[in-house]
Order: C-alpha cells, then sequence, then structure tokens
C-alpha cells in the first residue's frame, strides 16, 4: 500500500466513523448539523488526556470517545427543546460555540493548535472503522434499531407503540457524540496535531451531506456517502477549487436523480432479490 | 357481573372554546365485543385519543381494570394491555410491512430482547410471530415491501395486525372497516370475532352500521360529544335519541306527524 | 463615548445583518426552505461589483461613478442567480414531489449551489480579499467625539429605507398581504384564491434584492470584499433570523440589530475571538427559554425535516 493510498484510506476510515455518528440522530429523525464541534471535542479531548496527562493510546481514544457521549447526552436535553429548522440550527450554534472556546482557550492552544506525541498508523483507523460500521449495522437491526426509525417517521405514533421517544432520540445524541468524538480522537493520532480552523462550519455541512447523500433509509448510507466525497476528489486529480464546484455540481445533480440518497430500502430490496431470490428475510 | 375492563366516568374535554366531550360515562365489559358510533364529529376520535393518552381529559377519568389512568404516560398504556388503531392509517411510511407489525412488539417487557438483532438474523421468534399473523390475514405476499406504496386497505389491515402484536387485552379499532370492499369486510369481521373468542376486548369505532351489528353485542352512541345511548345494539335502532341523531330533525318532525 | 461609538458600529454591523437575515426569514416563512445559497447571493453582489468596479465598465461608465453602476449590477446579478436556484431547487422539487420541503432535499440542493457558486468566484478570483474604493472613503463625519463615515450614513438610510419599504410592501400591497398570508398559513392561502406558485418567484426575487443591497452595503462601508464574505454574515444573519424568531419580519430586523451590536460589543470586551461565544451563546440560551425566538411564529420551522 503507497503512502498516498495508505493516507486516503485513513481519511475514509475517519469520514465513515463521523458519518456515522451525524447518522445515528438522523435515523432518528433528527438533523445534526454541529458535527465539527462534536469532533472538535474528540480530538481536543485526546489530545489534552494524551498530550497533557500522558494518557496511552488506547485509553485516550476511549475516553474522547466517552467525552464525546458525555457532550452529546447533556447538549441532547436542551436541543431536543427544539424543533425542526431550530433543532438543526441550534446544533450548528453548538458547534460554533465549541469552537469559539477552543479558540479563545490558551490551554487548549488558540488559534495555534495542539501537537500530539503518539501516532496510528492507517490499519488502526480502518479496523475501528469496521467495528463502528459492524456495530451500527447491528444497532439498527435491533428492536431498538427499529424504534430509532420509528420516531423518524412519527413520533405520536411511536409513542402509543410504546416507544419512549425522549430515550431513544437523547441516546442518539449521545451515541452520535460518541462516534463523532472517537472519529475527532484518530483524526488527532492519526495527523498528529489539532488545529481549530478544520473544525468549521462547512465540516458540519459536509458530514450531513455525506449522510444525506448516502442516504438515511438504511445503514449502508453513511458508508457509501462517505466513500463517494471521499474517494471522488481524489479520483479527480484537479486542484481543490475545481474539486468542490464539481462536489456542488454532484449535489445538486444527485438531489433530482436520488432525492432519498444514493442507497434507498428499495435498492437494497431489489439487490437482495436478485442474489438470494428464495430468502424468507423480509 | 365481572369487572368492566374500561371504564369512563364522565370524561369532558375542550378545544379552546369548543366542547368536543362533555359528561361521557360508560364501561366497556371485559370479553365483549362493543360498539362507539355516532354522526361524523361526535367526538368518537377524540375519546380514543384521550383513553390511550394522547391527551388527557379535561374532566372525568379514565380508569382501566379498575386503575385511573390519569398520569400514566400514553407509551406505558399499550403495555398496559391497551392498544389501538387509526382512523387515518398512521404506519410507519418509510419500514417495511414487517418492520410494521413488529413495531407493534415493542412494549413486550424484556430489555435484552431489544438488543436481539432481529433484522441480521435469519429466523428468529419475533419475526415468525408477525409473519404467522400476517399470513392469516393474507397479507403474507406484501411483507418485504415499503408500506407507503401499498393500497389502502391493505394498510388499513397492517394496522389492526400491528396493534395485535401487542397481544392487547383491550382493543380500540377506529374505523377499521372504511375503504374496505364487502368481502374484506366480510373477512375483518369474521377474523375480529376470532380473536375476540380469544378473550380480547374489542371498541370498535365504525359507520358500517351492517358490520357492527354483525360484530358487536353491545353500543354507546355518541352526538355532539354527549353519550346519547348506551345499551344492547339491538335496543340503539329503536332509541328515540339515537334515530334523532342520525336522521335529524325530518324525522322528529315525521314522528310528530304520524302521531 | 467609545462605548457609544461601539452601540453605532454595532447597529451599522447589524443593519448588514438585517438584510440577511430577512430574506433567510421570507424564505422560510413562506416556503418552509432553509435556503442556503443566501449567504453567496450576498458575496456574488460584493464581488462582482468589486470586479466591474476594479476591471471598468463598458461604454464608458466606469468614470466618474463607476463603484455605484457596478454594485447595482451585482445586485441584478444576486437576484438573477437566486431565480436559478429558484429554479433547480424549489420549483423543480416542487414539480416533482409535490411537497418540496420533504427530506430536505432543498436544502441539500441549496448547498450544493452553495458550493457552486463560492468555487466559481474563487477560480475567478482567487481567496484574496479585495479593496473596494468608493469616491468618499476616507471622508468622515465627527461630533461629539463620535465618528461616523459616509458610507455608514449611506448605509444606515438603505437599511431604514429597505425596512421601510419591506414593511410598506408587507402591509399596504395586495402582493404584501398575499405574502404574509402564505408565511403564516400556506393552506389557507390557497383556499383564499393566492396563487401561492406565483408568490414563489417573488420570494426569490425578494431574496436577491435584500442579499444584494446588503453585500453592496457591506462592500461600501467596509471597503473590502472576499469570496468568503458571505460565509461569516450568513451564519450570524441565520442567528439573527433565529433569535427574531422563524417566519417574522420583524423579529429578524430586532434579531440582526441584537447580533451586530452582540459582536461588536464583545469584541471590545472580550476581544477579536469572543463574538463567535456570545452571539451563539445567546442563541442557544434564548431557545433555551423560547424555543420559537422571540418573536416566532409557533407553527414556523417546527415541521419536521
Ligand atoms: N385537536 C383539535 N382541535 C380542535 N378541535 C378538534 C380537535 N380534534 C377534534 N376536534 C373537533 O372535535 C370534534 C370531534 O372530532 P372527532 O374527530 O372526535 O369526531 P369523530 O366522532 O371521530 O368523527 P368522524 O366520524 O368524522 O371520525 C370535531 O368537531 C372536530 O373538529
Ligand atoms: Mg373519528
Amino acid at each position: 500500500m503507497s503512502g498516498y493510498m495508505a493516507g486516503v484510506l485513513a481519511i475514509l476510515g475517519i469520514n465513515v466513523i463521523f458519518a456515522y455518528g451525524i447518522y445515528l440522530t438522523a435515523a432518528a429523525g433528527q438533523l445534526n448539523l454541529g458535527g465539527a464541534g462534536f469532533q472538535a471535542i474528540g480530538a481536543y479531548a485526546a489530545a489534552i488526556l494524551s498530550v497533557e496527562l500522558g494518557f496511552g493510546i488506547v485509553s485516550t481514544i476511549v475516553l474522547a470517545t466517552l467525552a464525546g457521549a458525555l457532550i452529546g447526552f447533556l447538549i441532547a436535553f436542551p436541543i431536543l427543546r427544539t424543533r425542526g429548522v431550530y433543532m438543526v440550527l441550534a446544533t450548528f450554534a453548538f458547534a460554533e460555540v465549541v469552537v469559539g472556546i477552543i479558540l479563545n482557550s490558551d490551554t487548549l492552544g488558540g488559534a495555534m493548535g495542539m501537537i500530539m506525541f503518539d501516532y496510528i498508523e492507517t490499519p488502526a483507523v480502518l479496523w475501528t472503522a469496521a467495528g463502528v460500521v459492524a456495530f451500527v449495522f447491528y444497532l439498527m437491526s435491533t428492536p431498538i434499531g427499529l424504534a430509532m426509525r420509528a420516531v423518524h417517521d412519527d413520533e405520536p405514533v411511536a409513542d402509543l407503540m410504546g416507544v419512549n421517544n425522549r430515550a431513544i432520540q437523547v441516546a442518539a445524541f449521545a451515541s452520535g457524540g460518541a462516534l463523532a468524538g472517537l472519529s475527532g480522537a484518530l483524526y488527532a493520532f492519526y495527523f498528529g496535531f489539532v488545529e481549530v480552523q478544520y473544525f468549521n462550519a462547512f465540516l458540519s455541512i459536509f458530514v450531513l451531506l455525506y449522510v444525506l447523500i448516502g442516504g438515511t433509509q438504511t445503514a449502508w448510507g453513511p458508508l457509501i456517502g462517505a466513500a463517494f466525497f471521499t474517494l471522488i476528489p481524489e479520483a479527480l486529480r484537479i486542484g481543490e477549487d475545481w474539486r468542490f464546484l464539481i462536489f456542488g455540481v454532484l449535489i445538486v445533480l444527485m438531489m433530482i436523480v436520488r432525492p432519498e440518497g444514493i442507497v434507498t430500502r428499495d435498492a437494497i430490496d431489489r439487490i437482495v432479490a436478485r442474489l438470494m431470490p428464495g430468502d424468507r428475510r423480509a | 357481573m365481572p369487572e368492566p375492563i374500561l371504564r369512563l366516568e364522565a370524561v369532558g374535554k375542550h378545544f379552546g372554546g369548543v366542547v368536543v366531550l362533555e359528561d361521557v360515562s360508560f364501561d366497556v365489559r371485559a370479553g365483549s365485543r362493543h360498539a362507539l358510533i355516532g354522526p361524523n364529529g361526535a367526538g368518537k376520535t377524540t375519546l380514543f385519543n384521550v383513553i390511550s393518552g394522547v391527551f388527557p381529559p379535561d374532566e372525568g377519568r379514565v380508569l382501566l381494570d379498575g386503575l385511573d389512568l390519569a398520569g400514566v404516560p400514553s407509551r406505558r398504556r399499550i403495555g398496559m394491555g391497551m392498544a389501538r388503531s387509526f382512523q387515518n392509517i398512521r404506519l410507519m411510511p418509510h419500514l417495511s410491512v414487517v418492520e410494521n407489525v413488529m413495531l407493534g412488539q415493542h412494549a413486550r417487557p424484556g430489555l435484552l430482547r431489544k438488543l436481539k438483532p432481529v433484522g441480521l438474523l435469519p429466523k428468529s421468534r419475533e419475526r415468525d410471530e408477525a409473519l404467522e399473523v400476517l399470513d392469516r390475514f393474507g397479507l403474507d405476499a406484501y411483507r418485504g415491501q415499503v408500506v407507503a406504496n401499498l393500497p389502502y386497505g391493505i394498510r388499513k389491515k397492517i394496522e389492526v395486525v400491528r396493534a395485535l402484536m401487542a397481544e392487547p387485552r383491550l382493543l380500540l379499532l377506529d374505523e377499521p372497516a372504511a375503504g374496505l370492499n364487502s368481502t374484506e369486510t366480510a373477512a375483518l369481521r369474521d377474523f375480529l370475532m376470532e380473536v375476540s373468542a380469544r378473550g380480547v376486548t374489542l371498541l370498535v369505532v365504525e359507520h358500517d352500521m351492517p358490520f357492527v351489528n354483525s360484530l358487536c353485542e353491545h353500543v354507546t352512541v355518541m352526538n355532539f360529544g354527549r353519550r346519547i345511548y348506551d345499551g344492547p345494539a339491538a335496543g340503539a335502532r329503536e332509541d328515540e335519541a339515537v334515530l334523532d341523531a342520525y336522521l335529524g330533525t325530518h324525522h322528529k318532525k315525521g314522528a310528530s306527524d304520524a302521531a | 463615548m467609545l462605548i457609544v461609538q461601539q452601540i453605532l458600529n454595532g447597529i451599522m454591523l447589524g443593519g448588514i445583518y438585517v438584510g440577511v437575515a430577512v430574506a433567510f426569514t421570507l424564505t422560510i416563512g413562506i416556503l418552509n426552505f432553509l435556503n442556503f445559497t443566501i449567504p453567496v447571493l450576498f458575496m456574488l453582489s460584493g464581488m462582482i461589483g468589486w470586479s466591474l468596479s476594479f476591471y471598468g465598465l463598458p461604454f464608458g461608465l466606469s468614470e466618474p461613478l463607476g463603484w455605484l453602476p457596478s454594485l447595482g449590477i451585482g445586485i441584478i446579478c444576486a437576484i438573477l442567480a437566486s431565480l436559478v436556484v429558484e429554479r433547480f431547487t424549489y420549483r423543480y422539487f416542487k414539480a416533482k414531489h409535490g411537497d418540496a420541503t420533504e427530506h430536505a432535499i432543498p436544502l441539500v440542493s441549496s448547498l450544493g449551489f452553495l458550493l457552486i457558486f463560492e468555487y466559481m468566484v474563487l477560480i475567478a478570483h482567487g481567496s484574496d480579499p479585495r479593496g473596494f474604493h468608493t469616491p468618499f472613503g476616507d471622508l468622515d463625519l465627527r461630533f461629539a467625539g463620535l465618528v461616523i463615515s459616509i458610507p455608514q450614513i449611506l448605509s444606515l438610510v438603505v437599511s431604514l429605507a429597505i425596512v421601510a419599504g419591506l414593511s410598506m410592501l408587507l402591509r399596504r400591497t395586495q402582493l404584501g398581504r398575499a405574502l404574509r398570508a402564505t408565511a403564516e398559513n400556506p393552506d389557507a392561502a390557497v383556499l383564499m384564491g393566492i396563487e401561492v406558485n406565483r408568490i414563489v418567484p417573488v420570494v426569490f426575487v425578494l431574496t436577491g434584492l435584500l442579499c444584494g443591497l446588503a453585500g453592496a452595503l457591506f462592500a461600501v462601508n467596509y471597503g473590502e470584499v472576499s469570496p468568503y464574505m458571505g460565509d461569516q454574515v450568513g451564519t450570524k444573519a441565520i442567528a439573527g433570523m433565529v433569535i427574531g424568531g422563524l417566519g417574522s419580519v420583524w423579529g429578524a430586523i430586532a434579531g440582526g440589530l441584537i447580533v451586530g451590536l452582540t459582536e461588536t460589543l464583545s469584541i471590545h470586551f472580550f476581544g477579536a475571538t469572543s463574538a463567535q461565544i456570545t452571539v451563539w451563546g445567546l442563541l442557544l440560551v434564548l431557545l433555551l427559554f423560547r424555543p420559537k425566538g422571540l418573536f416566532g411564529h409557533n407553527a414556523i420551522g417546527k415541521g419536521k425535516f
């Protein structure tokens, strides 16, 4: 594996984990436009734990993930008081505040960022990503995953079916925060530094696009969406600005051709039907 | 006489200044097949919403097995043995038929059960149960399809199946026969008879009077938010107030003319 | 006196946010559409205005008033760009899916247009900020220790004119009544015989006009434009709109001013990078107590995404 390929795959792995963090809330019906804030929390938690407090790599990553979960859990309560566009923008505001706090904090390096001492390599990132993919597929196949999708479709009826909407939504935010935090910690260890400018509004927008373009109906969506967004720019070996321009065009076209995302339930059903004609699973 | 499974005591509900329910009291006997009828806008659906806890009553009490439901959150009521269907179908549009039906199992106890990867297992008790009931309704062919694309009559039946998956003792059905053709209606009646024979109490809102008459032995009639009749189905057909509500002032005039 | 000066500056900045915030709130209120192209419409007007006055206008229009027609053309371009967005986001999805707001489709599509416009300008002009020169660049009015530049007065006058014009439009004209009726209750508006489909392009023209004017004011006021100028102003305007309450024009005006004041005062007291915390923190805290903003309509913006 060339160094270049290794780099692309590591970014892909980080983006996939990040995208699943946003997917978990989206699957339960909430758009999280504050992804950058959650990822920044994981990255900076990793920097402090590892550089300042001398934790080992594994325990740092675990704790940074828990930090993301804790913040996701806590922020869920005020954010879930709002609805619709208000909620989308509340998550956006949350990310802006997180980044603002980091920018103004001397212990966190302010605009200078922080340098990491320890590193991880591409395989570690990819194995973690594989674990996350497996976890989300498992979760979405359980009755809890079913309840999340029910909350997405119709909250009042889910409630009458015995689903605790509030608990599901809070759990979605907490677990989404955990995955975004995990992706941030991996980012810090892989690139060896964290700088706050990276965690800007465009990052939040992009990761939400991974999920929405990939499709929220099945757990395949974020995987395909993140791969699409990470690999296409690499395939198009042109200037950075042109890449984003082409991205914009692709997004507009994609919404026209496949408004529900690249991967939809119907598409999966058709593929399954073709591969396993006699399958009793529905 | 056995204790009523559901008791309504002077239930009242208003939206702003509009009184939608006023002093509604009646009992639903355990094991009975009970119809709730009345003209459009009488408040039947609103009463269902009060019973299932979508919103609390402004006055009066709702008792399930003698237990006052005030303060019991709506999501707990299905676990207490009460499931319902909706007048304008409320299935989850992005879930498949089996998934919708399996959602009905959500209120069953057991945390571990909720962690079982049912969607990945080729075979599970949960799925088998759902498929079995779908089969009995003749819905097996649709099981994998996403609900949003199915015809109305099919979705109507799936709602009943979903409610049944909760294994309720009291089943509240809001116009289950609406939109079904006569064969489908007859099949639904037979099926509900079977359900009833297994000990499930039925409280059914329905406009289709032949269906009501052939299914239910007890009828409560509402008009303008008030209970105007409560008694055996046969009696409703002779009751002055009921005839009046359904046939309006015309009937009253006719009646006095004849006198 | 210093604090009075800061408050003045805050109102000037807020005046720019107001135009953009009103554009946001109109599209949300009337179309239930969070239009993310609004920041680039703002930027397009400023950048096109700059590039025309920098490279010169045809027909000898450049001297001596080159900056004014240039900005005028910039504003017209913003309106045209807004109509392009209307054609391919809102109108297209409405025709295809009936409910155009389903699944956040137009929102995602507008994010696509955000990238397209922003990176087109970046490719054309690079990312460096450019100076925008007006004849009265360094003419200041001084009284009682306060410094107010001519462009600031100009922009204040224009901002007030926008607000007055808009409230006239909404109150007095047939079109305004149709707009307000649609914003408050689209279904009822249809029943009242208002042709909602005819309203839609009007909303987008207004959006382009408001953003274009705000972009032009920004260029004149701060003497500088850049391809990124819409990002900061656009997000701050969103904050203003949310604080004021979605769908409320007066809310957007109040919210825009509140954000402008918060930002300048926060920079004055706590340093250059503090505004991000205070503005967005204020929004979060406000939503905690008033989940529909200061003057928000109950039903607007709360629908499912
Ligand atoms: N949320 C609400 N707010 C205001 N009024 C309501 C509300 N829900 C119901 N109503 C009114 O209450 C009255 C009773 O409605 P309800 O739906 O309970 O009637 P129904 O007996 O189920 O009628 P139908 O046979 O047509 O289903 C109607 O006049 C209706 O307009
Ligand atoms: Mg009804």
